[in-house]
């Protein structure tokens, strides 16, 4: 009967003297682990997205979240005119990163995506373009 | 029959079937990418190579073999399939991987069968096609650096098109699918060479970047521009109508559209729909209410009652078209309701009801293919209705019809094999066809025992092939011949195009054509008889569903006068444009003008709708339910595939309210009035909306044929003048397809053709700008020259709004102009 209230005051015992888990966020960051799936971006080459606009983000995409629109630009070439990610409904699965057949997209480390109004929530392509 | 195995199948197939043809007929997938079933076979891609146990030791094309007695094949074994691996390696090897920037994505042979075959690398390197690409093209843009060598665009233009705009340039390596001496294309832009490209190398330019193939909601429909009813598959996304989708096994035509079908779509997603109703104050135009808009209307025509003029277009659904009756026959007791000014069905509603006793040819389109001579009137059967025009070009080419012409001018069909063209001097077309019909009767080459053969013979004493040589032009021996040829065939079929382009083409020439074909006991058999080829998607339903004056009431042209003399109190115009299409432009904007209520319903804020003192916005083809009648009388079912635009309603709705604010009958949905049709028109017995399936059905119809002698009318002609004559351009239909975009970019000014030898005459050259003129009025044109007219002869399309040819015409088959710069 008092054994296992013993085996329990221990460890918690044993706690008092161990380094705390918890962060003092946001005075203190968190490490962030390899493969961390956080906010997308695109990515950019030769001063352009690398996007082309092939749709297979917004095909693959189970929360269906992705709007591209094409645009032909004036060397004929397919570029997104449109992209939009809705972060409200993104799920963070990352599929939209496995399916693009061009490299253009990845999911950056930044996590702190709240925000006051819903549509500050829709990720035009201005605010996903990779920074530098 | 003979019998073979496919893969321990038992198949049966007919003696002329390929192996291809053999598995598919059992449902055994051969992949191929030079094959279509419409094409003859090729056998250019070598990926359908199958084994045949008594061909052991290579293996064989099943595209091109034919079936033989107790043949065993097999068409997967590890051979076949590493064979075919290696033909997608070697494809691979210059087609370049550009997948994610390809609209055939998703809908790619090569794709597909890359995927399927799990051709994941290469054993072969080598540098991939650096071939210009043509953007200048505003409809099809051609990529050859995407090309695989099918041959398939370059057949279907030859074999089905008959146009003939590719073929491969150079040998070997350097082999390119390329336009007479490398040039941009300029052809009929029918589109047919991109339905069938198995990988992007052509797409359509319209829809290029629009969509992923994948993401396409694909919705059947009707064409809802010419009378040929080709059925449609439309691509939509998010609402709008992106693409018309190719589908090989949709129609008797198995897919193939017309440059209007495939292209002029986009008048249904155009900026400038009429998006609300509109009402006229104080001179303009001002936003209004549907109530406020329809209580306005329903006051004037209960006021108007009898005294109200009608008229519609014939591109409106049978079911819209039975409540326009309703509503003005019906409920308001006035006989004035026409469409298509009057005459343009007349050929139907009056020549087809005298000779046949009904309001229809008794042709159907299959006939085209089944019979032995084609008599067709006029070479412009083939700009009114394209994909006839194919039934055509496939007849002569792969059935051996004899093609006969009877034409004001020469043309496309012309210059088929073995055709021959009459070309007469305009407006003779029906003493010509009296000058045959009195061959037939004087060479005793009439069945014997027709009912009033000797009225008819004593009718047409006078159209000895003599002295109808002298009024028409052509040669009494080739009327004789063209006549004894006529009587001979043993099947013989007659194709009359109609159209507000074509005002000779009325009651009296059907009956004309129709007296040859009774004369000769062609009625009721087939592959014989008389197409009459109503212009637009629904005039056979408008002529079956009596919408025209039928107890002396006003008819099309007399509406507008009576309008302006206050015979008629109201005019309601349905999705018409007299103001472009009526004969005599300045008539028809004065009294449109003068009337003292018009209401307009229509898509767009047209010529004729400026007019009006109340428009109302009504919906296009893809924007509602409802059923055509087609050329050759078969009933097809049209699919709701986008919202209406803005507050837009369809003819449906605004007849179904106005009907019931007049006090008349409330009709619930379409379906209903489909029975009602089904029950009160006795064509149409025994239809039901939901049986009429993907196919449609062909009505039933039973001819009582009757000779009826009609008289040639007199030719006007005058020294120095030249004879004007309208038609349909290849590229439009009606006055709709302005608003299509795509019949725009390659058509887009209204046009006169002169001969060569008239322009050489009055120095005119290509594209000039050019004043036609005829006691009507003048109007400005750009200039065409071309070979296929005879001397003294002017044609002008009249689909377009901006100097439109009716400011020169006055509703006669021939007008007198004079032309100059
Ligand atoms: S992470 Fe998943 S849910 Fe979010 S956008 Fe990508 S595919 Fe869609
Ligand atoms: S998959 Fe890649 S290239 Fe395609 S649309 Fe998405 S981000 Fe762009
Ligand atoms: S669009 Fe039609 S006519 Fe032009 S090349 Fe293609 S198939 Fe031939
Ligand atoms: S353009 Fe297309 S249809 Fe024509 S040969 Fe090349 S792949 Fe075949
Ligand atoms: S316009 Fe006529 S021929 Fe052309 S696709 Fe439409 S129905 Fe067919």
């Amino acid at each position: 009967m008092i054994m296992p209230l013993i085996k329990g005051l221990q460890i918690t015992l044993s706690h008092l003297f161990k380094k705390p888990v918890t962060l003092q966020y946001p005075d203190e960051r968190p490490q962030i682990a390899p493969g961390f799936r956080g906010l997308h971006a695109l990515k950019v080459s030769h001063e352009n997205a690398k996007c082309v606009a092939c749709y297979l983000c917004p095909t693959v995409c189970p929360a269906k979240c992705i709007t591209v629109e094409a645009g032909e630009d004036a060397n004929h070439n397919k570029f997104a005119a449109k992209y939009e990610i809705d972060m409200l409904r993104c799920i963070f699965c990352g599929y939209c990163v496995e399916a693009c057949p061009v490299d253009a997209l990845k999911m950056t480390e930044e996590f702190e995506l709240a925000n006051y109004k819903r549509a500050d929530f829709t990720f035009t392509k201005d605010r996903l373009l990779e920074k530098k | 029959m003979v019998n073979l195995t496919i893969d321990n199948t038992q198949v049966t197939v007919a003696k002329d079937a390929t192996i291809f043809d053999a598995a598919k007929s059992v449902g055994i997938k051969i992949p191929i990418l030079c094959h279509d079933k419409k094409l003859h076979p090729f056998g250019g891609c070598r990926m359908c190579l199958v084994e045949v146990e008594q061909m052991k030791g290579r293996l064989i094309p099943a595209c091109t073999t034919p079936v033989t007695e107790g043949m065993i094949v097999r068409t997967t074994t590890d051979e076949i399939v590493k064979a075919r691996k290696l033909v997608l390696e070697l494809l691979l090897l210059k087609h370049p991987l550009d997948c994610p920037v390809c609209d055939a994505a998703g809908d790619c042979d090569l794709q597909n069968l890359t995927y399927e075959y799990k051709v994941n690398c290469n054993q072969f390197s080598d540098e991939k096609f650096n071939h210009a690409i043509d953007y200048e093209n505003p409809l099809i843009e051609r990529d050859m650096n995407r090309c695989i060598h099918c041959g398939k665009c370059a057949r279907i233009c030859d074999e089905i098109v008959s146009y003939g705009a590719y073929t491969f340039i150079n040998r070997g390596i350097e082999a390119k699918m390329g336009t007479p001496f490398d040039g941009p294309l300029s052809c009929e832009f029918c589109g047919s060479c991109i339905s069938v490209c198995p990988v992007g190398a052509l797409i359509s330019r319209p829809f290029k970047f629009k969509a992923r193939w994948w993401a396409l909601n694909k919705v059947k429909s009707v064409c809802s521009y010419c009378g040929t009813g080709c059925q449609l598959t439309l691509g939509v996304k998010d609402n709008k109508v992106l693409t018309t989708v190719y589908d090989e096994n949709q129609g008797f035509h198995n897919g193939q559209l017309c440059t209007r079908g495939r292209f002029a779509y986009q008048f249904v997603n155009s900026d400038n729909r009429l998006t609300t109703p509109l009402i006229k104050k104080n001179g303009k135009f001002v936003e209004a209410g549907w109530d406020e808009a329809l209580k306005l209307v329903s006051e004037k025509l209960g006021a108007a009652k009898g005294s109200v003029g009608a008229l519609t277009t014939a591109h409106l659904t049978n079911e819209e078209l039975f409540l326009f009756e309703k509503l003005f026959r019906g409920t308001l007791g006035s006989d004035n309701i026409d469409h298509s000014a009057g005459y343009a069905h007349a050929a139907l509603t009056e020549g087809a009801q005298k000779a046949f006793g009904t309001v229809t040819s008794p042709s159907e389109i299959a006939d085209i293919q089944k019979t032995n001579l084609l008599l067709v009137i006029k070479t412009d059967a083939y700009e009114t209705h394209p994909v006839l025009g194919f039934e055509i070009n496939l007849g002569v080419k792969r059935q051996g019809v004899s093609l006969r012409i009877v034409s004001d001018k020469k043309g496309k069909i012309s210059r088929l094999p073995g055709a021959k063209t009459s070309v007469h001097k305009p407006g003779t077309e029906i003493a010509f066809v009296n000058a045959l019909a009195n061959v037939i009767i004087a060479e005793n080459l009439a069945v014997a025992g027709v009912a009033g053969l000797d009225q008819l013979k004593a009718a047409l004493a006078d159209y000895t092939p003599e002295k109808v040589a002298a009024v028409t032009g052509v040669a009494a021996e080739e009327i004789v011949a063209l006549a004894k040829e006529y009587a001979a065939a043993e099947k013989a079929l007659i194709m009359l195009p109609i159209g507000l382009g074509y005002p000779g083409h009325d009651a009296a020439l059907a009956q004309a054509v129709a007296n040859l074909a009774i004369l000769t006991g062609r009625i009721g058999k087939e592959g014989s008889g008389l197409l009459i080829m109503g212009e637009k998607n629904n005039s056979q339903g408008a002529a079956d569903l009596g919408i025209y004056p039928k107890n002396g009431g006003l008819k099309g042209a007399a509406i507008i006068d009576g309008a302006a003399n206050g015979q008629v109190k109201a005019l309601f115009i349905a999705g018409e444009n007299p103001v472009v299409s009526y004969p005599n432009r300045k008539k028809v904007e004065a009294a449109l003008e003068k009337a003292e209520f018009v209401v307009v319903s229509d898509l767009f804020l047209t010529e004729t709708a400026q007019f009006a003192d109340v428009v109302l916005p009504a919906v296009s083809f893809a924007e509602k339910n409802g059923t055509f009648t087609s050329v050759g009388r078969r009933v097809q079912q049209i699919n709701k595939a986008v919202k209406p635009a803005g507050l837009a309603k369809s003819d449906f709705e605004i007849l179904n309210d106005l009907n019931a604010a007049l006090s008349g009958k409330r009709y619930g949905n379409v379906a209903e009035v489909f029975g009602e049709i089904a029950a009160t028109v006795p064509a149409y017995q025994g239809l039901t909306l939901s049986g009429l399936g993907d196919e449609g059905a062909v009505l039933p119809v039973a001819p009582a044929a009757k000779l009826n002698a009609v008289a040639a009318p007199a030719v006007p002609a005058a020294a120095g003048k030249l004879a004007l004559v309208t038609g349909s351009a290849l590229y439009h239909s009606g006055t709709l397809s302005r608003f299509g975009e795509g019949p725009m970019y390659v058509c887009g000014d209204a046009y006169a053709e002169l001969s060569e030898a008239d322009a050489k005459a009055l120095k005119i050259e290509e594209g000039d700008a050019i004043t036609v003129k005829s006691d009507v009025g003048s109007v400005s044109l750009k200039a065409k020259v071309g070979k296929r007219l005879p001397a003294g002869v002017v044609f002008a399309p009249y689909h377009f709004a901006d100097a439109s040819i009716n400011t020169v015409t006055d509703g006669a088959a021939v007008t007198l102009v004079t032309v100059g710069k």
